[in-house]
């Protein structure tokens, strides 16, 4: 299917028809439950659930959206305050598209997945909004939906949204650090790191790749983040030393929990993986492993949950046995390495 | 290029002679071209020979060997860049106490073949402990040419103590050129795997680097120190994607593997890590780290 004739913005505006909000509210209406106001917060046990979601092509968007609300509610219904979706979370809506199994596969179509990307997104974009908000809100959760490739204005960019239990949109994060194939689709970077403060603290959530490096997580924490939500997509086989890099020893360099959404499964012969998981400093775990919780599977559906304790993690902060911060040092070498604030 | 770590479990302290003789031995039957010792090694050094006297705690030990360290580090740095140039290899000789215009420093030296002094570096971040000890932390992070039989160049630098569980100090050197680290370590008896995983098998994921983690296994003034030293690199060259070439108990006397540089040139090119840094985005956090001391102030 071309992507830029008639026939196409036709189907555009069908898709667009199919996904209007009042639909989206009216089709989750007879699944959601009666609004619940937030639990109450207890700082010393903020309920976290990372969300691992099996990768499939949804032809319906509401079924979509049905799929997104059983999620939630497996996480509200084990008290969680705060959910995390994986990144990409917008690849099963490509199901939408007909003949989208052919593309896939190698079709003859001169149709790349940034041009999907694209075309979808006036369509994804509205539909994560009224979706999420009116689950956030429902449920009475802090949810960090996963990142959705959108297009804004002119460019791609990998965006990771966080809606508060009022079904607003609190704020969003655009992925920093691109890996190679995102480059090459000239997905646009993020140019910093937004911290969110609520009642469960501070909350920080970049996207997957941004956790290969410590600067993130330090970012984030010397803005005062207490709790890190990573989307992740792995298109890569499952080994544990490989998917160790990442969140568990960011958690480790900068102490703050580090709750990690994963989008696992194969399709057309691409196999994502990853174990969804509730990290923190070895000091806040009990098998001194920095693990709080963890899927047991690296490719089928699954949830951790953990109980975070916030007075704990400000407790070892404030009187750390080994942290230190070296001012003259990174004097001398910062400006060489990251350049200076606007210049 | 071999490189070999030792923990120096096993090795008779007693008298500089044995010390000398155990180690040429563990080296020969090792046949690297670097050995790393590891942190705490002049300390272990001076008390097993009756150089010093040890205080009645770890802490007290300390203060006891800081106070009187200028002619001990004259005995232990010579004895060492005798080994280095007997052996003819590079010997990173672990750790002491240095006193430089009335301030101390932990500080690692390294010696090349011809039993020069080619590196010297101070610990640049201080544990909660150390600082409570009057220490000050090295504001220089240096790199040398260690040159591989293998005919490769090898950017190497030492990396000391907790300066392990320190990500800036990889990073400053992997964005000057380094390909290997040296890490002398000692860390208090117990479950360190995830400690360590979490120092320098961290930096060298996230550098690309190679590093040697020697771990010091003995017990100092009543405290007993142990965990596995190490010879590590990217994940994609070491058996099982682990990032381990080689890996040792605490009580296991040396370790050693082969680098390979080409490998390591090999994974970079395919994926280049610090190329794909979004540098400019950081910019800010010098500024960060500056907001947070004198928040701590």
């Amino acid at each position: 299917m071309a992507l830029n004739g008639l026939k196409a913005n036709l189907f555009r505006r069908y898709l667009t028809w199919l996904t209007r909000p009042v639909r989206i509210k009216k089709h989750l209406s007879s699944t959601l439950p009666v609004k619940k106001d937030p639990a109450p917060v207890d700082r010393r046990r903020i309920r976290a659930a990372a969300l691992q979601l099996e990768f499939r092509l949804f032809k319906n968007p509401l079924d979509y959206a049905e799929e997104m609300c059983r999620q939630t509610a497996k996480a509200a219904a084990e008290g969680a305050q705060l959910a995390v979706f994986p990144e990409y979370n917008n690849l099963q809506l490509l199901g939408m598209l007909p003949g989208i199994e052919k593309v896939e596969e190698g079709s003859e179509e001169d149709v790349s997945l940034p041009d999907l990307f694209r075309y979808l997104s006036p369509v994804v974009e509205p539909l994560v909004h009224t979706l999420f908000a009116n689950l956030a809100s429902a449920y009475g959760l802090y949810i960090m939906a996963g990142s959705y490739t959108l297009s804004d204005r002119e460019e791609l960019v990998n965006r990771a949204f966080l809606y508060n239990p009022s079904g607003e949109l609190a704020v969003t994060q655009d992925k920093v650090n691109l890996l190679p194939m995102e480059e090459e689709w000239n997905i646009k970077r993020g140019r910093s790191f937004s911290v969110c403060a609520t009642p469960l603290g501070n909350l920080g959530f970049p996207v997957c790749m941004d956790a290969t490096y410590y600067e993130t997580f330090r970012t984030l924490e010397l803005s005062g983040a207490d709790i890190v939500l990573l989307p992740i997509a792995n298109l890569e086989a499952y080994n544990f030393w490989l998917a160790l890099r990442g969140i568990w020893p960011r958690v480790q360099e900068s102490p703050v929990y580090g709750i990690k959404g994963a989008l696992v499964g194969t399709v057309a012969g691409f196999s994502f993986t990853g174990k969804a998981g509730i990290f923190a400093p070895l000091e806040l775990t009990a098998g001194r492993d920095g693990v709080l919780a963890e899927a047991q599977s690296h490719d089928q559906e699954a949830m951790a949950v953990a109980d975070l304790d916030l007075e704990a993690l400000h407790d070892l902060r404030a009187d750390h046995p080994w942290r230190d911060i070296n001012l003259p040092l990174y004097r001398r070498y910062f400006p060489e390495i990251y350049g200076s604030p606007g210049g | 290029m071999r490189a070999a770590a030792f923990s120096l479990a096993g090795i008779n302290l007693n008298t500089l002679t044995e010390y000398r003789a155990d180690l040429t031995r563990l080296i020969e039957s090792s046949r690297p071209e670097l050995a790393v010792l590891p942190a705490y090694s002049a300390l272990a050094l001076g008390l097993g020979t009756g150089a010093f006297v040890p205080g009645p705690d770890f802490p007290a030990t300390f203060y006891i060997f800081s106070a009187d360290i200028q002619g001990w580090n004259d005995i232990f740095l010579e004895l060492h860049g005798g080994l280095a140039r007997e052996q003819r290899i590079y010997l990173a000789a672990g750790s002491t106490i240095e006193l430089d215009k009335g301030r101390y420093y932990h500080t690692a030296y390294c010696f090349d073949p011809a039993g020069e002094l080619c590196c010297r570096q101070r610990q640049t971040h201080l544990t909660r402990a150390e600082r409570d000890y009057d220490f000050d932390r090295g504001e220089e992070l240096f790199l040398f040419d260690l040159e591989g039989a293998d005919g490769n160049i090898y950017k190497t630098g030492l990396v000391v103590g907790n300066d392990a569980r320190h990500p800036e100090v990889g990073r400053i050197m992997a964005c000057r050129g380094a390909d290997l680290l040296l890490h002398s370590g000692a860390l208090k008896a117990g479950p360190n795997c995830w400690r360590q995983a979490a120092g320098m098998w961290s930096q060298v994921q996230q550098n690309q680097f190679f590093a040697v983690e020697a771990q010091f296994c003995g017990n100092i003034a009543g405290e007993e120190f142990g965990a596995g030293s190490a010879l590590i690199a990217p994940c994609e060259i070491t058996p099982e994607s682990s990032g381990y070439l080689a890996r040792g108990y605490p009580e296991t006397p040396v370790i050693s593997a082969r680098f390979a540089q080409g490998d390591r040139r090999q994974i970079k090119q395919k994926y280049p890590i610090l190329d794909l840094l979004n540098r400019e985005a950081y910019a800010g956090l010098l500024h960060l780290y500056s907001d947070r001391e004198k928040g701590e102030e």
